[in-house]
């Protein structure tokens, strides 16, 4: 024997104990390198526009920023960020409807703009991605307008005063109100179509009373699927719902109204206490680059807010892509909306019960 | 004094002490939580300066729409439990008395295949059912019965029918046990006396099955209160319950102080409704115990 074997005796428990230890430092390694790498959390959709995230977008963008993005997809998003500790939010960045991130600014969970100095392309964006009823900034948006059966013979829609029409009674599909950004949206439209404005709830009230019958639904995705089953014949509906039924053969058809469409927006924003502000920039920047805005606007059917992107004939034709299109666009005064949701839900839940 | 004459802990009673902890984290701790948001004006965890406020009750108060959606909730507990009773106990008395061990084993197999699947799928299968465009209009107007669809879901009825559906084999499993432990000679002891067959069971086995009627009734009845799945989805949001609007004010309104506010009341009708159907059940049965 050896001095060296008498110092270091290879025995049978300890080479095991070795072998073990090299293996979980095997396995373990990749997890302890990714420890150190900074994690940012995102709210974001399922769907199409999940699957294209988590497949190209995320993966990267965790390449290129060298993080870790982690989207959590589980709807809803504001209760669970009001719960978080304001030092500490659950989330970085807030993606969400327009209304939401009014509410959100409101109780102190986002901050109310982002630095353009910080998120460059945003000189690239259309006006109305960063006006004055914009928290954060508008990364896309749909149209509101109508969806609707084409071969239940309805004849031309063209107005959204259409959408009273006796001929859809029981056929016409509307939102719970309360918990819906295209319902709650409708309801200003209903005061400029038929009262002063925006604002005149007197008389969207007297609007949403005469719709009845009708078929409520909770989400845009639920709406699809009432009048894809033929439950509904027309149904408010943003422009992405109908379009990503794009060659399937489907009978149905998104209807932009004469008055204008309503916007619905895709909207990121950032929490004040978030660890990771700059990272944060980086990813609000990089879902505003040209050829991210491409790829999810020809995979979900959103219109870009960058003016600079191009997309492919059989999206420019149908989405918002051009000033004059976008001008059609008619924005929510959210903050208006949102200092009177109670005393509206109050009224549309009484409005609409059975 | 002998050491021995110290009142000493029975090791058993160390066994209570995990379901006693779990009920404290779980239920009391909770429900305490809850009882203290409903007076306060924010979160104390993430926001300065709370203080207390009776306003979340006072907007119940002031407003009747509220105690309506309150009214509608018990409403349709109601009508559930009995719709429950109705059907589970002939079934529950059937399968307590069936002498066939396979005949007996059918039945339980019968009564227990609906809830080896969950509720979302059961509430949809009844909307492929129930719907304008669903299985039974389908028929009904192919056979030229009817020219307008019926309107059998978005509506209280459909509700029902859906939550009943759901809860028959909690009535119909806790009514088993009760019946099956009632002894038979009594009833043939009542109809050697004279009493007719329906007689000896309104006489005999009803007012003996009665605790289990109260535990079937209690349990659908706190199932179908809380209920939300099912009412939103039959209701299609048209029936406004206690549950739906607690989920609304949380997850639309962003209001926790007045859901918490609303989960109380839900808690405190439920207990009083609990409280007084024990005290009624106790008196006509005579179990002075229960009450």
């Amino acid at each position: 024997m050896t001095a060296s074997s008498r110092r270091f005796p290879l025995s049978r428990r300890r080479l095991l104990t070795a072998a073990a230890s090299l293996g979980a430092g095997v396995i373990a390694a990749p997890y302890v390198a990714r420890a150190e790498e900074p994690v940012l959390n995102v709210t974001g959709w399922g769907g199409k526009w999940g699957d294209v995230m988590k497949a190209e977008i995320g993966p990267a963008f965790e390449t290129e920023f060298k993080c870790k993005l982690k989207t959590d997809t589980a709807l809803p998003f504001l209760p669970k960020l009001q719960a978080s500790s304001r030092s500490a939010p659950v989330y970085d960045v807030l993606h969400t409807n327009s209304n939401e991130q009014w509410a959100a600014v409101e109780m102190g969970l986002v901050e109310p703009k982002v630095d353009p100095k910080l998120v460059p392309n945003i000189a690239d964006v259309y006006p109305y991605a960063v006006s004055d009823k914009i928290v954060g900034v508008c990364i896309f948006t749909s149209a509101i307008g109508l969806g609707m059966r084409t071969d239940k013979g309805y004849g031309n829609v063209t107005s959204w005063k259409d959408y009273w029409d006796a001929k859809f009674n029981g056929a016409r599909g509307g939102y719970v109100i309360p918990a819906n950004s295209l319902g709650q949206a409708f309801v200003m439209m209903c005061g400029t179509l038929y009262g002063k404005g925006q604002t005149d709830l007197d008389a969207a009230y007297a609007a949403l009373e005469k719709l009845k019958p009708i078929k409520l639904v909770d989400f845009t995705g639920a709406m699809e699927k009432l009048i894809l089953s033929g439950e509904a014949g027309i149904g408010i509906l943003h422009d992405s719902g109908i379009y990503r039924y794009d060659g399937q053969n489907q009978p149905v058809d998104f209807v932009t109204p004469s008055e204008g469409v309503l916007s619905l927006e895709q909207v990121l924003s950032i929490t004040p206490g978030s660890k990771v502000k700059e990272l944060g920039n980086a990813y609000i920047n990089y879902m505003l680059r040209p050829d991210v805005q491409k790829r999810l606007a020809e995979t979900v059917w959103y219109s870009p807010a960058n003016k600079k992107v191009k997309l492919d004939a059989k999206y420019d034709a149908k989405l918002l892509t051009t000033p004059e299109k976008v001008s059609k666009l008619i924005q929510v005064d959210w903050k208006w909306y949102n200092a009177q949701k109670d005393e509206i839900d109050s009224r549309v839940n009484r409005i609409f019960r059975a | 004094m002998p050491a021995s004459s110290a009142p000493r802990v029975n090791s058993l009673a160390l066994l209570i002490l995990p379901s006693a902890l779990l009920f404290a984290l779980f239920f009391f701790l909770p429900i305490g939580l809850m009882a203290v948001m409903s007076v306060l004006t924010g979160n104390p965890v993430v926001m300065p300066n709370v203080g207390f406020t009776t306003r979340h009750y006072a907007r119940m108060g002031n407003d009747s729409y509220y105690l309506e959606v309150i009214w509608t909730t018990i409403r349709i507990g109601l009508w559930t439990t009995l719709a429950a009773l109705v059907i589970g106990y002939p079934l529950a008395h059937w399968m307590a008395r069936i002498r066939s061990r396979t005949g007996h084993a059918l039945l339980l197999m019968a009564v227990l295949a609906p809830m080896l699947t969950g509720i979302v799928v059961r509430t949809f299968a009844w909307m492929t059912l129930l719907s304008d465009k669903g299985v039974i209009n389908q028929i009904l107007t192919s056979f030229g019965l009817i020219t307008r669809p019926l309107q059998l879901m978005y509506n209280e009825t459909g509700i029902i029918i859906g939550l009943v559906h759901i809860y028959v084999p909690f009535m119909v499993l806790t009514l088993t046990g009760v019946i099956g432990r009632i002894d038979e000679r009594l009833e043939q002891a009542a109809e050697n006396l004279g009493a007719s067959p329906w007689r000896a069971f309104i006489e005999v086995t009803l007012p003996l099955s009665l605790p289990g009627i109260l535990a079937g009734s209690l349990l659908v009845f706190a199932l179908a209160i809380s209920a939300y799945v099912t009412p939103i989805l039959l209701g299609g949001f048209q029936i406004m319950t206690l549950p739906i609007l607690i989920y609304q004010q949380i997850s639309a309104n962003f209001n926790v102080g007045f859901a918490a506010a609303l989960g109380m009341v839900l808690l405190t009708i439920s207990l009083s409704l609990v409280i007084a159907y024990n005290h009624v059940l106790g008196l006509v049965s005579g179990q002075r115990g229960l009450q």
